[in-house]
C-alpha cells in the first residue's frame, strides 16, 4: 500500500479538536457543579455549540480540499 | 519551591480535555513522521504552505502563553497603552517584511536568517549572529519552561518537575517526529484554542460589568488611551513619550523582532511560493490587531472588578516577588470567575497548548540555525541531506534537554529573569540595522556589517549592565532616555533604539573606507540588482499590496478611534 503524497490539512485536524471539544465543554455546562458567576446564561452551551458547528465546517473544509488533491 | 495554593480547581471532564491535547499532538507528530523525509521536510516544512497556515503560524509562533498572560496583567498596569505592541509595535514591521524584505529572503532559497548574512557579507557575520541566536532561544525556551512550571504550579497546584518533564517530552516527541511541520501544525490548533478557549472570558466580562461603554466609561482616562496622554511621559503609566514609542517600539524593536527574529520569519520560509511568503505576515497583521480584543479587554475588565471590593476579585501575591500584587494571574482568575466544567478545561489547555507552541517555536527553529550555520559550516561542511536530517533530530533532543536544564538553573537563580527581558535588545534590534543595510544599500561591505553588528551588541549589553547596577543615572541617564526617571519599559525601547542606531552608524562608517562586494555576488540580495516583484498577472485581490494597505488603513482607523 503506497503512502499518501501529501499530509491532510491542518484544516481537518482543527476541526476535529473542535468538534470533540466542543462536544465535551457542552456536556460540562450540562452537569456543571462549579460556584460561577453569569452562570444563568450558560456560557458552555451556546460556546460550546459554536465549537461544534466550526469544527463540524472544519472538518468537511479539510476532507474536501484534500481529495480535491 | 512548591506550593499548596491553587487558584483554579479542575474537574475530571477537565482533565479529560488536557489529556486529549496530549493525544492529539503526539498523534498529529506520529501522523506528519511519514511526510519528513528530507532536510527540506525537517527544516522547511516541504516549502508546502499556503499564506494562510503560514500566516497563522507566523503569528502564534510569537503568542505564547507568556505574552497573553502578561500583558493582560501589564493591561492593569499600563491600561490600553498595551494595544501598542499589538499595533504599531508589530503591524508597519509586518507589513514591511511582507512588501519589502521578504523577495530577498524567499528568493534566496535560504534555511535561516544567518544564510541570508553569509550570502550577502561572510561567513563570520554569519556565525556571530548563528551563535547569538542560538543562545537566545535556548535561554527563552529554558525561561518559558520554568514559567510554565511556575504558572501552573500556583494556578492549579501542578508539581514542578511533573510539569517540565511531561511538556519538554511532549515537544521533544513531536517536533523530533515531523520537525518544522509538526510545529506549524501545533501553532495553528494553539491559535483556535487560544481564540475557543480564552475570549469568552472577555464577552462574559463585558456582559458583567454592562458592555464596552459602560466600562469605558468607569475607568481613568490614563487607562482608556493611546496616544492622547504621550505628550509628556509622566502622565502615563508606561513613563514614555510618544518618540519613545514611536522610535523604540514602533521603529527598533518592532522592526527588529519581526523582521529578523528566525523564529517568526521560518515560517513565511515554509510558503510554497513568494507570493505565499509575502502575503504570510500580511495575512498575520490582521489577526494580531485582534489580540487586543482577548488581551486588553480582560486586563480592563480585571481592572475594573478590582476597583470594587464587593466584586469579590482580588489577585494573589506574586509568587516571584513576595509583597507584590501577582497582576499576571487576572486572566486564570477570571476563568475560574466564569467558566464552568469543561470550559476550564480549555482555558487551561489554551494556556498550556501557547507555552508548548512556543517552546516548540524555539526548539524548530534553534535545530534549524545549529544545523545549517553552525554545524555544518564548522564541523561537515559537505555533509549529506540525510545526516543533515539525523542532526537536525538529534538537536532536538539535545536542544529540549538544554531547556530544561536552564529552567533548573532559572528555578534556583530568579535574576536571570531580568538578564533574559534586555536580550531581545541585544541581538534583533542592532540586527535590524545590518538587515536595512545589506539588503536596501548595496555600498554596504561585509567588514562593516560584522563590526557594526557587533558595536550594535556591545552597545545594547552595555547600557543594560549599566542601568541595571547603577553605572548609568543622572544626566546621562536622562541624555539616555529623555526622561527624568526612565521606567524599565522606558529604558529597554531606547536601549534597543542606541544600539540600533550604533550598529547603523558604525556600519554605514566602516563600509565607506572598506571594498563592497561585486555587483555580480549581489543579484536577489540587493535592493536595485534584483527584479522587481511582478504581481501584474495577479488580479487585485490577492496582490500582497492591496491586503497590506487595507491592513494599514485598519490600523489608522484603531489608533484614531482609541486615540
Amino acid at each position: 500500500m503506497s503512502e499518501p503524497r501529501e499530509p491532510l490539512p491542518i484544516w481537518f485536524f482543527v476541526g476535529v479538536i473542535l468538534l470533540v471539544y466542543g462536544g465535551l465543554v457542552i456536556l460540562g455546562d450540562a452537569t456543571n457543579l462549579r460556584e460561577i458567576r453569569l452562570s444563568h446564561l450558560h456560557p458552555g452551551l451556546w460556546w460550546g455549540g459554536g465549537m461544534v458547528v466550526f469544527g463540524a465546517l472544519f472538518t468537511a473544509l479539510g476532507l474536501w480540499t484534500h481529495r480535491q488533491g | 519551591m512548591g506550593t499548596t495554593q491553587r487558584l483554579v480547581e479542575l474537574g475530571v471532564l477537565d482533565w479529560a480535555i488536557v489529556a486529549l491535547y496530549f493525544v492529539a499532538i503526539i498523534g498529529i507528530g506520529l501522523y506528519l513522521k511519514a511526510f519528513t523525509k528530507t532536510g527540506d521536510d525537517f527544516f522547511l516544512a516541504g516549502r508546502r504552505n499556503s499564506s494562510w497556515v503560514a500566516g497563522l503560524a507566523f503569528l502564534s509562533a510569537n503568542l505564547g502563553a507568556l505574552e497573553i498572560l502578561g500583558w493582560t496583567g501589564g493591561t492593569m498596569k499600563y491600561g490600553m497603552f498595551v494595544s501598542h505592541f499589538y499595533w504599531v509595535g508589530a503591524i508597519p514591521a509586518m507589513l514591511f517584511l511582507g512588501l519589502y524584505m521578504m523577495p530577498f529572503y524567499y528568493s534566496s532559497k535560504i534555511h535561516s536568517v544567518p544564510g541570508y548574512l553569509k550570502l550577502r557579507f561572510d561567513e563570520r557575520t554569519r556565525l556571530l549572529n548563528a551563535f547569538a541566536f542560538a543562545i537566545m532561544t535556548l535561554l527563552m525556551s529554558g525561561i518559558n519552561l520554568y514559567l510554565m512550571a511556575l504558572v501552573f504550579n500556583v494556578l492549579l497546584g501542578w508539581d514542578w518537575h511533573v510539569s517540565m518533564w511531561v511538556s519538554a517530552a511532549a515537544i521533544g516527541c513531536y517536533i523530533t517526529l515531523g520537525g518544522l511541520l509538526s510545529a506549524i501544525f501545533t501553532e495553528i490548533v494553539q491559535f483556535f484554542l487560544i481564540w475557543a478557549g480564552l475570549f469568552l472570558v472577555s464577552i462574559l466580562g463585558l456582559v458583567e460589568i454592562g458592555g464596552p461603554a459602560h466600562l469605558m466609561d468607569q475607568l481613568p482616562a490614563t487607562m482608556t488611551s493611546l496616544w492622547a496622554t504621550t505628550g509628556d511621559p509622566s502622565q502615563n503609566a508606561m513613563g514614555v513619550t510618544w518618540l519613545g514609542l514611536a522610535m523604540g517600539l514602533g521603529f527598533v524593536l518592532s522592526f527588529g523582532y519581526w523582521t529578523t527574529d528566525f523564529l517568526v520569519v521560518q515560517r513565511a520560509f515554509s510558503s510554497k511560493d513568494l507570493r505565499s511568503a509575502r502575503l504570510t505576515p500580511i495575512t498575520a497583521s490582521f489577526f494580531k490587531m485582534a489580540l487586543p480584543f482577548i488581551v486588553v479587554v480582560a486586563g480592563l475588565v480585571a481592572y475594573k472588578l478590582g476597583m470594587d471590593p464587593a466584586s469579590g476579585f482580588h489577585l494573589p501575591e506574586d509568587p516571584q516577588n513576595p509583597g507584590k500584587v501577582w497582576n499576571d494571574a487576572a486572566l486564570p482568575l477570571l476563568i475560574a470567575r466564569y467558566y464552568p466544567t469543561g470550559l476550564v478545561g480549555l482555558g487551561i489547555t489554551a494556556l498550556l497548548a501557547g507555552f508548548m507552541a512556543g517552546q516548540a517555536g524555539n526548539v524548530s527553529a534553534f535545530n534549524t540555525v545549529w544545523t545549517y550555520d553552525i554545524y555544518r559550516v564548522i564541523f561537515r561542511p559537505k555533509a549529506s541531506d540525510a545526516h543533515l536530517l539525523w542532526v537536525g533530530r538529534v538537536t532536538t533532543v539535545v536542544g529540549i534537554l538544554l531547556s530544561v536544564a536552564t529552567a533548573y538553573v532559572a528555578m534556583q537563580f530568579n535574576t536571570i529573569m531580568d538578564y533574559i527581558q534586555a536580550i531581545f535588545s541585544w541581538v534583533n534590534a542592532p540586527l535590524f540595522a545590518t538587515m536595512l543595510l545589506g539588503m536596501f544599500w548595496k555600498r554596504t561591505t561585509s567588514a562593516g556589517a560584522f563590526w557594526g553588528l557587533l558595536a550594535g551588541m556591545l552597545v545594547s549589553f552595555a547600557i543594560f549592565l549599566g542601568f541595571r547596577f547603577g553605572w548609568i543615572s543622572g544626566d546621562l541617564a536622562r541624555w539616555l532616555t529623555f526622561a527624568e526617571n526612565p521606567s524599565d519599559m522606558s529604558r529597554n525601547l531606547w536601549q534597543a533604539s542606541w544600539a540600533w542606531v550604533v550598529c547603523f552608524l558604525v556600519t554605514i562608517g566602516i563600509s565607506l573606507v572598506t571594498p563592497p562586494k561585486p555587483d555580480s555576488e549581489l543579484v536577489g540580495l540587493v535592493k536595485g540588482l534584483t527584479p522587481a516583484v511582478d504581481d501584474g498577472k495577479v488580479a487585485w485581490w490577492g496582490r500582497p499590496a492591496f491586503w497590506a494597505a487595507l491592513s494599514l488603513a485598519v490600523l489608522v482607523a484603531l489608533n484614531v478611534w482609541f486615540w
